[in-house]
């Protein structure tokens, strides 16, 4: 079993117009074989966390620690943390001319082991067209340049091909619902549910419980203002989607204000 | 024991000429050439410093002694300053492609010569062509005749040699006869260190209607001046693929002259300049004949503290009606302290024309990284699968296959190199 721990993490971003301080003090316990998701309203951090998490170097941490069995990651580039176990499937995945699909996902796998004993390219296609089908993908899309080109339900299921080939221990999906219909969204549902065992957590990113209907989350975090402000099981979501975020804050009596407001 | 001088002295080249026995015209050149060395300009290459590459040295001797030749399995294969080696294919001999030594081909083929020889690049216009051709001491002269068609490449390994006293200027002359199709692929690489620069000149003649496909991969670590000059005849059309991974400073005068009405030429070209080198890369086409089409696509990556200049120069003359003359000249750059200019001329004389370019000089994508990165690629894997995008979309333009593979390969180990050199420096 892996434990990922956020504690207290505060993150500054820094921009044109100055410092702003997005995660106020974060704390979360995640462990391989749970599924947790986290709602919240827009630009309340999310994905500051998420990438935060991953090691993306635009998010400053000023306080708090982030570790995986014990261990800091804070000092560790994004790419070390990714071979240590973590994965991000991104809300907008960059495009990559020149390098297809499967080359990547092979360059992915190989950065897990040893030089001298890289995938074999039997075992690698075999598993690549195994995960195309169950992900009812085109064999085309390998085959083509890194996200080049693909729609928007494109990228996201490519985003779920990469998370089944490289098999990390910790899954953060940023929003790999929105823009997707309704049968791509069971399929990914499909994708990540193949996932799920002992050794395999995820933390879901997603506005709508739909998702949840078809990842049954083990728990829900509610983020409000650069804070987990509440966590419950599955049914905290179903509350959420008939009540909002309106009703919570008052509830909690938090003083935030929610960008829809006027 | 002859002392070591520049080839400054007319009664030197006089000499050498003797030794050489070429004939009155030969010799003529090279005192016309000599002269120039003192009155032609400088050359001038926007934003491109010549000076390194203006001090050319070494002896001027008859080699007595044989440089070996490295194993090649190339047709063609030649050390500078020595005897050219030829093994045609049976596909080449059976065509009736001949090949001759520079020397020889003054002897055998002096109509030929005079007819071809300094008649693409004008040599007395500036000092670093002046000055090869005074002193030009090895080459190669190749005739393709008409209507040959070669299925496989015409290969030439060609090597500076840097191993000993002698001087470095190098020459080909290609002929490539009316309506005949064939492809070079050309390898230049270096012997040795030992001298402080190097002349290349090639010339290309193509006759109307002949098509050629010219790939070259130049991997030079002398400081050279590279010219590569060509001149095409009615309807012909010459495709250039370069490979610029060399690892000295080497400056690159690419010209093609579209003379003949409905000629065409396209150069593709790829550089690499990584450590503290400094290349500098001007590529120019001419529109003169009618309908006439040029095309310039250049891609160029920088590492460490070096620098890559790239100035594309589209010209269409006045009268050259229905012409067109395109380039894209990018440049990326790896470092905070890599210099490099991207810089497209287009010099438009005639109304009834197209035209048209795109420039830019950039940086590494940190999205691209980032992303490539948060699978567990390392950052220099990511860094190398960015640049070959980069130059992928050059690349992938590239017909012949295997010259494309080891293009791919080259810039792959090239990159290798540069990025070790630079993590080792951090
Ligand atoms: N790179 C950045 N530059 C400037 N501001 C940023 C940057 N990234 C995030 N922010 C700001 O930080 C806040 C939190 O953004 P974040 O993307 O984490 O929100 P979110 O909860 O994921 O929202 P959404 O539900 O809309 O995706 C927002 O106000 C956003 O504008
Ligand atoms: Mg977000």
């Amino acid at each position: 079993m892996t434990t990922l721990v956020i504690n207290d993490l505060h993150v500054r971003i820094d921009d044109e117009s100055g410092h702003k301080e997005i995660l106020k003090g974060v704390n979360l316990t995640m462990k391989t074989g749970e599924i947790h998701a986290i709602m919240g309203p827009n630009g309340t951090g999310k994905s500051t966390l998420s990438e935060t998490i991953m090691g993306n170097p635009r998010y400053q941490v000023t306080s708090g620690d982030i570790l995986l069995d014990g261990q800091s990651l804070l000092d560790q580039p994004v790419d070390a943390r990714a071979r240590a176990g973590l994965f991000l499937a991104m809300q907008y995945p960059a495009e990559i001319m020149g390098v297809t699909n499967a080359e990547f996902m092979r360059a992915a796998i190989n950065a897990r082991r040893p030089d001298d004993d890289p995938i074999s390219v039997r075992d690698f296609i075999k598993e690549l067209d195994q995960n195309l089908a169950l992900l009812d993908m085109n064999e085309a899309m390998a085959e083509r340049y890194l996200n080049q080109g693909f729609s928007g339900g494109e990228k996201k299921r490519n985003e779920i091909l990469q998370l089944l080939m490289i098999k990390p221990a910790f899954a953060i999906l940023d929003e790999i619902d929105s823009g997707l219909d309704i049968d791509a969204m069971k399929v990914v549902a499909k994708g990540v549910n193949s996932m799920r065992g002992d050794n395999f957590g995820s933390l879901i990113i997603t506005h709508y419980q739909r998702l949840l209907d078809y990842i049954e989350p083990d728990v829900v975090h509610v983020m409000m203002g650069g804070r987990i402000v509440k966590s419950g099981d599955a049914q905290l979501a179903k509350k959420l989607e008939a009540e909002g975020y309106t009703g919570l804050r008052d509830e909690l009596g938090l003083d935030i204000k929610l960008t829809d407001e006027n | 024991m002859s002392k070591t001088k520049t080839f400054c002295e007319l009664s030197d080249l006089q000499h050498y000429s003797q030794q050489l026995q070429e004939p009155a015209v030969a010799w003529q050149m090279r005192q016309q050439a000599w002269q120039a060395t003192m009155t032609a300009p400088n050359p001038s290459f926007a934003k491109i410093n010549y000076r390194p590459w203006a001090n050319l040295q070494g002896q001027l001797t008859v080699a007595s002694q044989a440089v070996p030749l490295p194993a090649s399995t190339a047709q063609i294969a030649q050390v500078a300053g020595q005897p050219v080696q030829v093994r045609l294919s049976t596909e080449a001999q059976t065509a009736g492609v001949e090949v001759l030594d520079l020397v020889a081909a003054w002897q055998q083929w002096p109509d030929l010569m005079q007819q071809y020889f300094g008649q693409v690049m004008p040599w007395t216009s500036q000092q670093l062509a002046a000055t090869h051709y005074a002193t030009v001491n090895s080459g190669v002269v190749i005739r393709v005749p008409a209507n040959t068609k070669l299925q496989a490449p015409l290969t030439w390994d060609f090597y500076q040699n840097g191993t000993g006293r002698q001087l470095n200027s190098q020459h080909v002359l290609l002929i490539a006869g009316a309506d005949s199709e064939f492809s070079i692929l050309e390898n230049r690489r270096t012997l040795g260190s030992d001298q402080p620069s190097a002349s290349i000149v090639e010339e290309l003649v193509l006759l109307a209607g002949a098509k050629v496909r010219f790939a070259a991969i130049d991997q030079l670590s002398l400081p050279t001046y590279l010219a590569r000059y060509a001149r095409l005849a009615t309807n012909a059309r010459l495709d250039w693929a370069l490979g610029i991974m060399n690892d000295g400073d080497v400056l690159a005068d690419f010209n093609t002259d579209l003379n003949g009405q409905g000629s065409q030429s396209e150069v593709k070209a790829v550089a690499i300049s990584t450590g503290r080198q400094n290349q500098g890369i001007t590529t120019r086409i001419t529109n003169y004949g009618q309908h006439t089409k040029a095309n310039i696509l250049q891609h160029g990556v920088i590492l460490s503290d070096a620098t890559l200049i790239f100035n594309g120069i589209g010209h269409i003359v006045k009268g050259a009606r229905g012409s067109d003359s395109q380039q894209e000249n990018r440049v990326l750059m790896l470092s905070r302290t890599a210099r490099g200019d991207a810089n497209p001329i287009l010099l438009i004389d005639e109304n009834d024309v197209r035209a048209g370019h795109a420039a830019s000089v950039g940086r590494v994508n940190q999205e691209q990284m980032y992303y490539l990165m948060s699978r567990g690629l390392s950052k220099d894997l990511a860094e190398r699968l960015v640049i070959r995008g980069f130059l992928g979309s050059v690349l992938s333009e590239i017909p012949a296959a295997e010259a494309r593979q080891i293009l791919t390969d080259t810039i792959e180990r090239k990159l290798i190199d540069g990025q070790r050199h630079r993590d080792r420096a951090q």
